[in-house]
């Protein structure tokens, strides 16, 4: 186990994530957790198997109009594709083609960069942890909790065009989005980065066609643990989102190589 | 620790099991979808109006889930639980969104008035398969200790996040998911669940 994670543990959120009795916050940490914890996910499977149990032996027979009407809605209704790799060779393209069109961004270590970019992109782990035809039902939740970022975070993960990507760093920190191109926001959460000195800081950025603009700043949460979720608005035409070390208080253009290079799905 | 003769909520021998015909109503064909809804129809409706109590509602409810198991067929896999489990999955979170976007902002009284709901096997089993799946929930339930009965039945039947169950239950945050992972333990390995 990862003694990185210090006093917040998410591996006793095990019971509570199989009950449902998490928040949408919760959800996405606990989830990004067991990406990289093979015991805690096998533990998860069981207790889902348990609790499926738990609502089996309630069975009971719906009233028979209910089969009529959902054999006729189906006839109407588009069936997902499964989830697999996001269409990521269309990306180099599409970027080179807007690259060529617009200035290049005032970016020094911009050469440095893109062809890292490229080679990174075999390496991004796609999209499989998306449990969406889970996490997309999840339209209702909004209400129940008072934090404006939960319900942010909600809206997203509920968007029916909702795509997660995910990234790791060579030393072994994490990061997802899971993007909403119709909503035209995306929500960030990274977990494992290696402790900064004070006097510098993890920035996040987003990076498109039309330049590099800051998306803040990633800071841990009260207790020193992973950065709380960061809801990122007006990705617009964002392509990309990086992670960099900068000084204390961020930069306003990138000054260091990203450790995180998260490729978004394309609108 | 298997139990012999489990009723289990799994395939036959030699019939399709729920896992090969999601496959199949993944690719469309709408009769394995048929022979789907037969068998998860009744879990579905069943844990919805747990967890919902109307049954108005639990209907509508019920039937967004299992069009929702048409709608994302393709994104069951198999190597992450059984089938069964998936859809219940989707049938119990999307009851308790209902539940939480429906009480917000109904009082404490309400919402505690709900407690009384918790008991799970309060309607009459219809089937003899049910009936003895019930009994050995219950035997099984009844091996926790009481906390550890209440944080999961609270959580999983009456649709409560950890954080109400630890203010319902007034006890820290940190004891009611230790107690919710505790009495999930102990009731996989009591109800025989494969790991």
């Amino acid at each position: 186990m990862n003694g990185a994670l210090s006093g917040r543990d998410p591996h006793t959120l095990a019971g509570a994530y199989a009950l449902d009795a998490v928040d949408d916050a919760d959800r996405l940490r606990f989830e990004e957790h067991l990406e990289r914890c093979a015991e805690c996910a096998q533990e998860v499977r069981g207790f889902t198997e348990t609790a499926a149990r738990l609502g089996h032996a309630l069975a009971l027979t719906p009233p028979p109009r209910m089969r009529e009407r959902v054999l006729a809605q189906i006839g109407h209704v588009r069936q997902l594709p499964p989830v697999v790799a996001l269409p990521v060779p269309e990306f180099p393209e599409a970027s080179r083609a807007s690259r060529a069109r617009r200035a290049r961004p005032s970016w020094r270590s911009g050469s440095v960069w893109w062809p890292k970019l490229t080679a990174g992109l075999t390496a991004v782990s796609m999209a499989a942890a998306v449990v969406l035809g889970v996490v997309a039902i999840r339209a209702q939740d909004l209400l129940d909790t008072t934090r404006q970022d939960n319900r942010q975070i909600a809206a997203v993960l509920a968007a029916p065009d909702a795509r997660a990507v995910t990234d790791r760093t060579e030393a072994g920190g994490r990061a997802r989005a899971v993007v909403s191109r119709s909503q035209d926001r995306l929500v960030f959460v990274s977990s494992g980065l290696s402790p900064l000195p004070e006097s510098s800081t993890y920035q996040l950025w987003r990076i498109g066609p039309s330049g590099i603009t800051s998306a803040g700043l990633l800071r841990p949460d009260a207790s020193g643990g992973d950065p709380p979720p960061v809801v990122v608005e007006g990705i617009g035409e964002t392509a990309t989102m990086g992670v960099t070390v900068e000084p204390a208080g961020g930069s306003r253009q990138p000054t260091s190589t990203p450790l995180i290079m998260l490729t978004l799905p394309e609108a | 620790m298997r139990a012999e003769h489990e009723p289990r909520p799994r395939q036959d021998r030699g019939r399709p099991g729920l896992e090969e015909l999601l496959e199949r109503v993944a690719r469309g064909d709408r009769t394995a979808f048929e022979r789907v809804y037969e068998q998860v129809a009744g879990p579905v409706y069943g844990v919805v109006l747990r967890v919902l109590r109307d049954p108005a509602q639990s209907e509508e409810v019920a039937q967004e889930v299992l069009v929702e198991v048409w709608r994302g067929a393709a994104r069951f896999e198999a190597s992450r639980g059984s089938a069964m489990s998936w859809v219940m999955t989707i049938a119990h979170r999307r009851a308790v969104d209902r539940v939480r976007s429906a009480q917000a902002g109904t009082d404490r009284e309400t919402r505690a008035a709900r407690l009384e709901v918790h008991r799970p096997y309060d309607e009459v089993a219809e089937s003899v398969q049910t009936r003895l799946e019930r009994e050995r929930l219950r035997r099984c339930l009844d091996g926790l200790t009481e906390l550890q009965r209440e944080s999961v039945t609270f959580a999983y039947y009456g649709g409560y996040s950890y954080r109400e169950v630890a203010e319902l239950l007034k006890v820290p945050l940190a004891t009611v998911k230790t107690r919710m992972r505790d009495g999930l333990i102990r009731m996989r390995d009591c109800l025989g669940v494969e790991r």
